[in-house]
C-alpha cells in the first residue's frame, strides 16, 4: 500500500494530550486507519471469492467459460485498489477544494447519459457510458460528489442548517442529479443516495422534527400510489409471501430464499452452491448474499455481517475523530452509502423488503461501481490519516 | 472541549447513526436464524426437489419356467433413447442435424425426430428398446441431451409356444395377459431410482453427485406347464386345426388328475409372444389395413387382437355334448340308480314331453346295457339316466362337479358357466342337459370334472403356477394340490373308467385308441346355436392309463368345415396323439391285451451276410415273411431295413446280389378297410405299418385309410414300409 506505515507514536501521543484543536495551517500527518484498511482488504478479497464461486456457473452457461465474470471482476478490483491508493494520497483539503467542480462535472455526466447514442441503453434504462471496453454508471460518480458537495456546504452553513430555509436550499440541490437519476430511469440509485444525504442533514444538525414533517406526506403519497394500482401493490407484497406466485414475481426471492435455507448452519461449503446453476438469477450480483448463505452458512454469513459491522464502526471512529466538519460528514455520508447498500440488498435477499436492484458493496459483481467505492474508501483512508480525537 | 458545542452533538448523532446500522445488520442476522435455522430444513427440501432429478432403473422382471425350469419367458438388457428438448433448444443446438443423425443410427423417420426435439418439453422418448449396437452408435454421437436409458425387453425364447398361457408385456414390461399379468406384481420387482442434480436448464451438473437405489429382481414363477408336453399338444392340435379347416378356433387342455395342475393349455390360433400385437390371421390383417377411417380401423383392430389374444380354453363357454355323459352316468352310477346291465332300449328317437330328441343313430341301437348305452353314446339311453337322477339330484351333482363357478385359475378372465334357472329346468331341459346340451360350460371345468372322475372321485382345483422362486432357486411360495371336494365315490370313479376305457377299445372313441396305454374317453359333437346351420363342435375328452390314470386330454375344434365334425372322428385321433406321445414321454409301462400281443408290430433283424435258411429263421422268429430276390448265396442287402417296425406277417425283401433294387409305385388306398390295404400294399411287394394311434385293432368294413405315406405314385425300393393311418366311422 501507498500509505505509509511510519506510524510516529510518540507524536500521536503528543497530539492527544494537546488540549487546543489542532491549528488548521498544519495537521499532524499520521498512518492511516489500519483496521479500516484491513477490513477493505478482508471484504475485497471475500467480494472477489465469492464472485468467482458464484458466477462460475452462469458464466460457464452462458460465455462457455466459467472465469468470464472473476476475470473482468479482478481487473475492476485491481483498477479500483489504484483509485483507492490514489484518492488516499490526495489531501482531504484538496476534496474540499474541488467538491463542487466535482458536483458540476458529475452533473454532466448525469446529463450526458440521458443524450441516445451516448448513454448506453441496457433493458430499457440509460446509466452506462462507455469508453472502449470500460463502461461506468455515472450516477455511480455522483453518489460520492454529492456526498462531498453537502460535506462541503454543510461546513460553510455551519449552526444555520437548523433553518428550514437552509434545509431546503439541500432539498433543492439534491433534486436536481437525483431528477436526472430518476429519468434513467434509476429509483434504487435514488433511495442509495438520498439516505446517506439524510443522514448527513442530521449529524450537521439540521431538525430532527422538520424529516419527521416531510415523512408524512411522502409516506401518504407513496401509500396512495402503491394501493391505487393494484399490480404494484401485488408486486410490493411479494416479499411478504413469495410462495403466492412461485413462477411470476415470486420466482427470483423464492430461488434466494431456497439458497438461504439449503445453507443452514454451516453451510454447503465454499464452491458447493447448487442454487447458483441457474435457480438464483444472475448469482453474482445483486442476489450474492444468498449464494454466500448457502455455501458459508449462518455462520459465514453472519462473519461477513459482522466484517461489515467492523468497516461501519471503524469509519465512523474516523468520522467521529476527523479534523473538520467537512471530513467528518464526508466519511459519515461515503459510510452511511455503504452501510444502506448492505442493509438494503440483504433485506431484499432475505425477502425483509421488496425487491430492488441494489448491489452489496465488496460483493457484487459489476463493473465501475467497485472502483468508485474503493475510491471511496481511499478519501475515508486520508481523512483517517489525520485523526485528532479518540472517543 | 466544550461539552455542548456543535462538534459534540455531531458525535452524539454519528453514533446514533452507527447504533442504527448495527442494529439493522442484527435485525438481518435476526431473519437469517429464521431462514436458516429454523425454516432451512423445509427450505433446502424445497430447493432439493427442484434441484434433482429422480429417475427410474428398471428391475428385472422374472423369468417364467415351465416345470423343468425351461425358460419360457425373460428378460434382456436393451436401452431406450430419449432426449431433453428443452435442454437442446436452451443450448441453441441444430435440431435439424440432430435429426438427421440420429435418424440414421436409430432408424426414424427424421421428421418424426426434430418433431420430438422441437416440443417444449423435458423428456420425450425417441425410441424405445434399441439393442446394445445402436445404443453404442448413439454413444458416440455424444449430442447435447440425447440420453441412454437402462431398459429391459422381454424375450419369448419359443415365439409362438403357449402363447395363450403366458401372456405378453407392454412397452413398459406390465404384463398384458396370461401369466405375466396375473403374476405381473410378482414378475416386476422394485425398481430402483438414480437420483442425481441438475441445473435449472434441467441438465447434469458439471459435479456427479448421484444416489442410487438399486432394484429389486422380480420373482421368478414356474408353471406346471411341462415344455415337452405343451409341444405335443401344440403339434397335434395345429395338424388337427388346419387339415379339419377349422373355422372359430380351437383349444386344448393337459391336466394331471391327481394335482389338478396344467401340463398344456393351448388355443389355436396362437400367436408370437415376440409380437403379440401384430396379427396371424392374414387376411384379417389386410382387410383391416384397407379400412379407410382411423377410428373403425383402431376399433377393429383391437377387436382382432383381442379375439387372438382370448385363452379359449378358459375363457369361452360351449356345451359339451356327449362328453358330459360321463358326468350323468356318474350321478346315475353313484347314487345306485344303474347297474352295469341295467337295461335300455334305442328305437333312434325319444319323445319327452312334446319334444321328439333323436339320437346320433337314427336307426336306433336297439336293446342295450348300461355299459352298452355309454359305449354307443346313446342319447335315448341316457335322456332314461337323466330321469332316473332327477332333477334335484342333477343339479346337486352339477354343482358337486364345480359347472357353476369358476375353478379360480389363474389366467384373466375365466368364465363360469351357463345352466338354465331352477324354475326353467323342466323335463325337456333335463333330457337335454343328460346328454351334454342347452347349457354351456368351460373346457377348463369339463377337464376339472373328468379329471375328479378319474382320480377316485376328487375334484382338484387347476393350476397353472407350481412354484414362485427367486434367483438363487429358493421357493418363495409353493402350490399345494387343493382338493375342492369329493365328488363321487372312489368305486363309481373305478367303474367308470372301465366303462370309458371300454368307449375306446370298442366303441365310438375307437380313433382315439393306442396301443398299451389303455386309454379312457369319450366322444362330443355338439351342434351350435342356431341349430340347423351345420356348425359344430367336436370335442374328445380322454385319460390314461384307465387303470392308474395319470393325465387327462381334452380337445375342442370349433366349427370343423373339411366335412367331418364329428368329435369321434376328429378330435379323438388327436388325444389319441397327444395321449401316446405324453404316456411315452412320462415311461408309462405298456400293457398289452393277449389281442394286441398277437398283432404286435415287429421289429426287422439284420440278416445280412446269412444265408436264405438262417435269414428266413431269423425273420420268422419276429413272424416276418420274407422274399428273395436275386441268386447270390448270402443276403446282401435287406428291405426294409435292420429296425423297422411291421405288422406280423409283413414281407422282407432279400436282395441276394449287388445291384440296384427294385423299384415299385406306391397304389393308392385312401378310403380302403384295414383288410384291402394289407392286401393292396402286399401285391405291390410293399409293406405296412399302421400309424399307432387309432382304431387299430378293427377290421369293420367301417375302419377305413385317410393317411398314407408315401402317397400314391410316389416310387419307392421294394418292401419299403407304408405307414397308414385308419379312422373308425361309427362314432358320434
Amino acid at each position: 500500500m501507498a500509505v505509509k506505515s511510519v506510524a510516529v507514536k510518540s507524536a500521536a501521543k503528543r497530539a492527544d494530550t494537546k488540549k487546543s484543536p489542532p491549528k488548521k495551517a498544519r495537521l499532524k500527518k499520521k498512518t492511516c486507519d489500519l483496521g479500516f484498511l484491513t477490513t477493505v482488504i478482508i471484504l475485497l478479497v471475500l467480494g472477489l471469492m465469492m464472485v468467482f464461486s458464484a458466477s462460475y456457473p452462469s458464466a460457464y452457461y452462458t460465455f462457455g467459460s466459467g472465469y468470464y465474470f472473476i476475470k473482468r471482476q479482478l481487473i475492476w478490483a485491481i483498477f479500483g485498489v489504484i483509485a483507492m491508493v490514489i484518492t488516499s494520497n490526495i489531501s482531504f483539503r484538496k476534496y474540499k477544494q474541488i467538491a463542487p467542480t466535482l458536483f458540476i462535472i458529475s452533473l454532466l455526466l448525469l446529463v450526458v447519459v440521458l443524450i441516445p447514442g451516448i448513454g448506453k441503453n441496457i433493458k430499457g434504462a440509460r446509466r452506462w457510458l462507455g469508453f472502449g471496453p470500460l463502461t461506468i454508471q455515472p450516477s455511480e460518480i455522483a453518489k460520492i460528489t454529492l456526498i462531498l458537495f453537502y460535506a462541503y456546504l454543510l461546513e460553510k452553513d455551519g449552526a444555520n442548517i437548523k433553518k428550514f430555509k437552509v434545509l431546503a436550499k439541500y432539498a433543492l440541490i439534491a433534486a436536481i442529479p437525483m431528477g436526472f437519476m430518476l429519468l434513467q430511469p434509476h429509483f434504487s440509485v435514488c433511495i442509495i443516495t438520498a439516505i446517506p444525504l439524510v443522514i448527513m442533514l442530521l449529524v450537521a444538525g439540521a431538525r430532527v422534527r422538520y424529516f419527521a414533517l416531510a415523512a408524512a406526506p411522502v409516506a401518504a403519497i407513496g401509500t396512495f400510489i402503491a394501493i391505487a394500482e393494484p399490480y404494484r401493490l401485488a408486486r410490493l407484497t411479494t416479499f411478504l409471501n413469495p410462495f403466492a406466485d412461485r413462477l411470476g414475481a415470486g420466482w427470483q426471492i423464492i430461488q434466494s430464499l431456497y439458497a438461504i435455507g439449503s445453507g443452514g448452519i454451516f453451510g454447503l461449503g465454499f464452491g458447493n452452491s447448487r442454487q447458483k446453476f441457474m435457480y438464483v438469477s444472475e448469482p453474482q450480483n445483486d442476489f450474492i448474499f444468498a449464494i454466500i448463505c448457502e455455501e458459508l452458512g449462518f455462520i459465514g454469513a453472519i462473519a461477513i455481517l459482522a466484517v461489515f459491522a467492523v468497516l461501519f464502526w471503524r469509519g465512523m471512529k474516523i468520522a467521529v475523530s476527523s479534523p473538520d466538519t467537512f471530513s467528518s460528514l464526508a466519511v459519515t455520508g461515503i459510510i452511511s452509502l455503504v452501510a444502506c447498500q448492505v442493509i438494503l440488498n440483504i433485506a431484499v435477499v432475505t425477502s425483509s423488503i421488496p425487491t430492488t436492484g441494489i448491489p452489496l458493496p465488496f460483493f457484487s459483481a459489476g463493473g465501475s461501481s467497485l472502483i468508485f467505492l474503493l475510491a471511496a474508501m481511499g478519501i475515508v483512508l486520508n481523512i483517517s490519516k489525520y485523526e485528532t480525537q479518540k472517543i | 472541549m466544550n461539552i455542548n458545542s456543535p462538534k459534540r452533538k455531531m458525535r452524539i448523532r454519528i453514533l446514533v447513526s452507527f447504533i442504527t446500522f448495527t442494529a439493522l445488520l442484527a435485525l438481518l442476522g435476526v431473519r437469517l436464524v429464521f431462514l436458516q435455522i429454523v425454516d432451512g430444513d423445509t427450505l433446502s427440501r424445497e430447493a432439493l426437489q427442484q434441484q434433482t432429478r429422480d429417475s427410474e432403473v428398471a428391475s428385472n422382471r422374472g423369468v417364467i419356467y415351465d416345470r423343468n425350469l425351461k425358460k419360457l419367458a425373460q428378460s434382456a438388457a436393451v436401452e431406450t433413447v430419449t432426449a431433453n428438448p428443452n435442454e437442446i433448444q436452451k443450448a441453441k443446438k441444430d435440431i435439424n442435424e440432430i435429426s438427421l443423425r440420429l435418424s440414421d443410427v436409430l432408424g426414424v423417420e427424421k421428421e418424426t425426430i426434430s418433431e420430438q426435439l422441437s416440443k417444449k418439453v423435458n423428456h420425450v422418448v425417441l425410441k424405445r428398446k434399441v439393442d446394445s449396437d445402436t445404443a453404442a452408435k448413439v454413444r458416440e454421437l455424444n449430442l447435447t441431451g440425447i440420453y441412454l436409458q437402462e431398459d429391459a425387453k422381454r424375450v419369448y425364447p419359443f415365439g409362438k409356444f403357449a402363447s395363450h398361457v403366458i401372456g405378453f408385456t407392454g412397452f413398459d414390461n406390465q404384463g398384458l395377459g396370461g401369466i405375466e399379468m396375473v403374476y405381473d406384481n410378482q414378475l416386476k420387482g422394485v425398481p430402483g431410482r438414480v437420483i442425481s442434480l441438475k441445473n435449472a436448464l434441467d441438465s447434469d451438473m458439471p459435479f456427479k453427485e448421484e444416489k442410487h437405489i438399486d432394484p429389486e429382481n422380480g420373482t421368478n414363477v414356474v408353471l406346471t406347464i411341462d415344455e415337452t408336453i405343451q409341444h405335443f399338444v401344440e403339434k397335434h392340435l395345429e395338424n388337427a386345426y388346419y387339415n379339419e379347416k377349422v373355422q372359430k378356433g380351437a383349444a386344448g387342455i393337459v391336466m394331471d388328475v391327481k394335482t389338478g395342475g396344467i401340463l398344456a393349455m393351448a388355443t389355436m390360433p396362437d400367436y408370437d409372444l415376440n409380437a403379440p400385437f401384430e396379427l396371424i390371421d392374414e387376411t384379417e390383417a389386410n382387410r383391416i389395413k384397407q379400412i379407410a377411417n382411423q377410428e373403425e380401423k383402431i376399433s377393429e383392430q383391437n377387436k382382432a387382437l383381442q379375439k387372438m389374444w382370448r385363452n379359449k380354453a378358459v375363457v369361452d363357454t360351449y356345451e359339451p355334448g356327449s362328453c358330459f355323459k360321463i358326468i350323468t352316468a356318474c350321478m346315475a352310477l353313484e347314487e345306485g340308480l344303474v347297474n352295469m346291465n341295467t337295461p335300455f332300449f334305442c328305437s333312434g328317437a325319444k319323445v319327452v314331453g312334446p319334444t321328439k330328441i333323436r339320437c346320433a343313430n337314427v336307426n336306433g341301437h336297439g336293446a342295450q346295457t348300461f355299459v352298452e348305452a355309454v359305449k354307443n353314446s346313446c342319447n335315448p339311453a341316457f335322456i332314461e339316466i337323466g330321469q332316473k337322477v332327477g332333477h334335484d339330484l342333477f343339479y346337486k351333482y352339477y354343482k358337486a362337479f364345480g359347472f357353476t363357478e369358476t375353478t379360480g385359475f389363474d389366467l384373466p378372465g375365466e368364465a363360469s358357466g351357463i345352466f338354465h334357472a331352477m324354475e326353467n329346468f323342466n323335463e325337456v331341459e333335463l333330457a337335454t342337459s343328460a346328454f351334454g346340451q342347452s347349457f354351456q360350460i368351460t373346457p377348463l371345468q369339463l377337464i376339472s370334472a373328468v379329471s375328479s372322475v378319474a382320480n377316485g372321485g376328487k375334484l382338484m382345483k387347476p393350476y397353472l403356477v407350481q412354484e414362485l422362486i427367486d434367483d438363487d432357486g429358493n421357493i418363495i411360495k409353493s402350490t399345494e394340490p387343493t382338493v375342492v371336494r369329493q365328488v363321487i365315490s372312489k368305486q363309481t370313479s373305478d367303474t367308470m373308467c372301465s366303462l370309458l376305457e371300454n368307449v375306446v377299445a370298442n366303441g365310438t372313441g375307437q380313433n382315439a385308441y393306442i396301443k398299451g396305454y389303455r386309454l379312457a374317453g369319450k366322444t362330443g359333437t355338439s351342434e351350435k346355436r342356431p341349430r340347423g346351420n351345420g356348425k359344430y363342435i367336436a370335442s374328445f375328452i380322454g385319460f390314461a392309463p384307465a387303470n392308474d390314470p395319470k393325465v387327462c386330454c381334452l380337445i375342442l375344434l370349433d366349427e370343423p368345415s373339411n366335412g367331418e365334425y364329428y368329435g369321434g372322428r376328429i378330435a379323438a385321433p388327436v388325444v389319441g396323439k397327444i395321449m401316446e406321445d405324453i404316456m411315452r414321454y412320462l415311461n408309462v409301462e405298456q400293457q398289452f391285451t393277449e389281442e394286441e400281443k398277437e398283432s404286435m408290430d415287429s421289429f426287422v433283424p439284420d440278416v445280412k451276410g446269412l444265408n436264405v435258411q438262417n435269414a428266413a429263421k431269423r425273420l420268422a422268429a419276429e413272424s416276418l415273411k420274407y422274399k428273395v430276390i436275386g441268386s447270390g448265396d448270402t443276403v446282401k442287402d435287406q428291405m426294409p431295413k435292420v429296425g423297422a417296425n411291421l405288422t406280423a406277417n409283413s414281407v422282407v425283401i432279400l436282395y441276394m446280389d449287388d445291384g440296384a433294387a427294385q423299384e415299385v409305385t406306391v397304389p393308392n388306398v385312401y378310403g380302403m378297410p384295414l383288410s384291402d390295404v394289407q392286401a393292396t400294399l402286399g401285391a405291390h411287394t410293399l409293406n405296412m405299418s399302421i400309424v399307432s394311434a387309432g382304431a387299430t385293432g378293427s377290421t369293420s368294413a367301417r375302419t377305413i385309410a385317410i393317411v398314407q405315406d408315401p402317397a400314391p405314385g410316389t416310387v419307392v425300393p421294394a418292401g419299403t414300409v407304408v405307414r397308414v393311418e385308419f379312422r373308425f366311422l361309427d362314432v358320434d
